[in-house]
């Protein structure tokens, strides 16, 4: 009806969660995969060709090797290896390590990724930095921005700005696109090789995405925290989040989390309230662990879950190594293994 | 003491087709007893052969003692039998209170005096309903009550409700239960037919369970559980020839793109923040208990039915965000609800058979001239009486002349007209006879097979376990279970529906 842009100024805009259904079907392959390792904080994966190399805070592993391969000043937030073996690390504190060199002006390196001789960056924010990321999402920002590094002169170029939060990139195999995670905006989107025009390939995702890396078969996707209706409307009501992040501390904010807390101050715990030795099935979870394969088309295929009283939350990072799927949960504090036959549905 | 109402190898037929098949069935004095089963498993049709409102094909019925058959529920209830249908029966044009004293009336009535008892005869039961209020203005749930009041306030000894608290919410159904219990120790004797079997374990004395027709299953209350009572309901002979296909993991469609993505809608009472996806090249079978918000949730995306206006939820459809006003609007987008009420809103039975299928071309604006073509027509008629093998003599036999199983393809004929991408089937099988089913199932098969996104909406478990590549169950209003066929059980499906 032709009025009904106009009514829908009255009605107001629903505040709705995509359904996990579908290739998203909820199950416990994740919470049942197998532990790899039992590490602080996991994040980055990455496969040099040879192992599995992985960030927990400020070190970078070898997987099964007790000793950092190296150490850095600031907590790793985003890691790539270049085919010929070019390490560039993303730190907390904004700089991004490339072979010798330090790159500076970035705030918040979320992802890299390299595409030919060029380093991809996503600078989540201009704001915070990206151990802040909570405070990001409850500010409403879209601040982040891609960037095309060369990486023998060094020179840069902004191939998007204005995004809700970039936290995975990767590029087209063939064609000349690169496709990246904006957190916010719960959606995947894509950019010419060279900049230009954002468009959506994925959208409405029922959760946080972040990392994206190719696999033989396609993609694989982490989400690192669910979209629930409780931050929903906290995020519609401004007032009152603007009450909440002056006067409560951050780790109590009523927003995604990477992992179920246990203190009792909290009053939403492991997505779950009990009360009389009832679980009430309303109460909304903070933290998940969803990982989803993709097609390559961007079109979901299959998924892993860790469910609401789950324990491997916050996935950010996984990839496909000799046909197992690699995965870092980082609110479990465990780098877990499932065998990529199993997702097919 | 010999039991209030003794039924003995009760039989009803329609048209040969059994209803219920030799049930026995007693009633004692002052007991609630539960009636459970299935949609279609012979409750209701039970219970109204008690209640007078149809008669038995054979066996035989005491009331009291007495060999009884009572041809109208008025006979039935001047006896002492009251039933309160799950269609509410009164007068929408009347008051309450007239509603409650319709039949009783005096020869001289004064309107104030009918309202001052009802009053006090509707705060003796607790119900908040206002005798002055005309029926019509008032909602399903009120209307229920005044449905119980009326057959309260005839004094029966026996008192039958056919799904009473389907409407009612929590704390009326908490007053209803405690009427129940007042009727009882009063010594009422009450049948009490629901789907909701907590109802049916916590406050029946006995428990009946009724499953093709046929009883399967009676005693104490105490002597049944939930998962006994589930097993009994769909412990069905699963040999028939239609409904014996092997699921495995070949036979399963795999998904295609999303066609319709369905988030937190809601209309009313009825769909309740309800979400889900379909994808095309697949069978979505959709399962629930009546009252479960599965038709009216399929209403709303095929533009029958409206959600709310504020806060209704989003519908999208191939990515873009719909919200049909006028059913029109979604069939020229591609979606087709064919009805599960053929004959009110499936066809239209005076027409013929090509006249029915050219509608739907209509309807869509697929016609390709602007003036309506016979030719056209009879060529449209022609083509769909082939495919869907329509046995009619001609295609200008009038639609109401035809078999059941030849007018529900003439309705899907004429909704497949207007080359749809996403067709809803609603009860496709319902009063369809055994070799139509299973020309209807390989049609919808081959929906799939071509590329449709496919509903189909069943409360029958074999067809939803045959057809589907994917079980999404309805319970109270929304989607509450994705269940896949290869793991999916007639105890499991159900339990999810009813829990």
């Amino acid at each position: 009806m032709i009025f009904d842009p106009i009514l829908d100024f009255f009605r107001g805009k629903a505040v709705t969660i995509p359904p996990m259904d579908g290739a998203l079907k909820p199950n416990t392959l994740l919470e049942d995969a197998k532990i790899l390792a039992n590490v602080a904080r996991p994040d980055c994966l990455a496969y040099d060709g040879a192992s599995v190399i992985y960030a927990s805070g400020n070190a970078l592993h070898r997987l099964g090797v007790e000793e950092p391969v190296n150490t850095y000043g600031s907590v790793i937030t985003a890691l790539a290896i270049s085919p010929r073996g070019q390490l560039a690390v993303g730190l907390n504190s904004g700089a991004v390590m490339l072979g010798g060199e330090t790159l500076t002006g970035f705030t918040c390196p979320t992802a890299l990724c390299f595409a030919g001789d060029d380093l991809l960056v996503c600078n989540g924010s201009e704001n915070v930095a990206a151990e802040n990321w909570v405070t990001d999402l409850m500010g409403h920002k879209a601040s982040g921005s891609i960037w095309r590094v060369d990486a023998t002169a060094g020179s840069r170029v902004c191939l998007a700005r204005g995004l809700a939060y970039p936290n995975g990139v990767v590029a087209e195999a063939q064609s000349k696109r690169i496709v990246f995670s904006e957190s916010w905006r719960h959606r995947l989107a894509v950019i010419p090789a060279n900049g230009g025009a954002v468009t959506s390939v994925l959208p409405r995702l029922p959760a946080y995405p972040c990392r994206i890396t190719p696999t033989p078969s396609g993609y694989l996707l982490a989400l690192f925290a669910p979209l629930n209706r409780l931050v929903e409307f906290v995020l519609q009501e401004d007032d009152y989040r603007a009450d909440m992040l002056r006067e409560i501390e951050s780790r109590y904010w009523i927003a995604p989390t990477l992992t179920a807390a246990h203190s009792f101050l909290e009053p939403l715990q492991n997505g779950g309230v009990k009360s009389m030795g009832v679980h009430k099935p309303w109460s909304p979870t903070r933290s998940y662990g969803l990982l989803v394969t993709l097609d390559a088309d961007f079109r979901p295929v299959s998924s892993f879950h860790s469910r609401a009283n789950g324990r491997y939350h916050g996935v950010t990072s996984a990839i496909e190594v000799a046909g197992n799927y690699i995965v870092a949960s980082k609110g479990g504090n465990a780098i877990l293994s499932i065998d990529a036959r199993v997702g097919e549905s | 003491m010999a039991p209030i109402i003794e039924m003995r190898n009760i039989t009803k037929s329609y048209r040969g087709v059994p209803a219920v098949k030799n049930v026995d069935f007693t009633l004692e004095k002052g007991e609630i007893h539960a009636l459970l089963g299935e949609n279609g498993a012979g409750k209701s049709t039970l219970t109204k052969i008690i209640a007078g409102v149809v008669e038995a094909s054979s066996g035989e019925m005491k009331h009291q003692g007495q060999t009884v058959s009572y041809g109208t529920p008025f006979e039935a209830l001047s006896h002492g039998i009251a039933m309160v249908f799950q269609e509410t029966s009164l007068v929408p044009s009347m008051t309450v209170a007239q509603n409650i004293y319709l039949g009783e009336e005096k020869f001289l009535n004064r309107l104030r005096g009918i309202y001052i008892s009802a009053q006090q005869f509707l705060q003796s039961l607790n119900f908040t309903v206002d005798p002055t209020a005309t029926v019509a203005t008032l909602g399903a749930a009120k209307r229920q009550m005044v449905e119980i009041a009326r057959a309260v306030h005839h004094k029966a000894d026996v008192i039958i409700f056919d799904e009473p608290t389907a409407t009612l919410t929590p704390e009326e159904k908490r007053h209803f239960f405690a009427l129940m219990r007042r009727l009882k120790s009063s010594g009422v004797s009450i049948i009490f037919i629901t789907h909701a079997l907590e109802e049916a374990l916590a406050h029946a004395t006995r428990i009946s369970i009724l499953r093709d027709g046929e009883l399967v299953a009676s005693g104490k209350a105490s002597e049944f559980d939930r998962d006994k009572v589930v097993r009994a309901m769909v412990g069905r002979n699963l040999t028939n020839e239609i409904y014996n296909r092997k699921r495995t993991a070949e036979t399963i469609r795999k998904r295609g793109a999303q066609v319709l993505s369905v988030r937190d809608i809601s209309m009313g009472s009825m769909v309740r923040n309800t979400s889900f996806s379909i994808f095309e090249r697949q069978i979505t079978g959709i399962f629930g208990l009546i009252g479960s918000g599965r038709t009216e949730t399929f209403k709303v995306v095929s533009g029958i039915n409206k959600r709310d206006f504020l806060r209704g939820g989003e519908i999208e459809f191939d990515g873009r965000p719909v919200r049909y006003t006028v059913p029109a609007e979604a069939v020229r987008d591609g979606i087709v609800y064919v009805t599960e009420d053929r004959k009110l809103e499936g066809f239209f039975e005076t027409m013929s058979i090509a006249e029915n299928f050219y509608s739907g071309v209509l309807a869509a604006g697929l016609e390709k001239h602007s003036i309506i073509s016979f030719r056209e027509m009879r060529a449209i008629a022609a083509d769909w009486s082939k495919r869907l093998d329509v046995k009619a003599i001609n295609s200008n036999a009038r639609v109401v002349e035809l078999s059941g199983g030849n007018q529900q393809k003439v309705v899907i004929g004429k909704g497949l007209a207007q080359k749809p991408r996403l067709v809803i089937f609603d009860e496709p099988t319902r009063g369809v006879d055994v070799g139509a089913i299973a020309e209807i199932h390989q049609f919808i098969n081959q929906l799939a097979d071509d590329g449709l996104a496919v509903v189909v909406i069943s409360s029958y478990l074999p067809e939803i376990m045959n057809l589907s590549d994917r079980i999404l169950v309805c319970r109270q209003g929304r989607v509450v279970e994705e269940v896949s066929p290869l793991e999916a059980s007639e105890e499991k499906i159900m339990f999810a529906a009813v829990h």
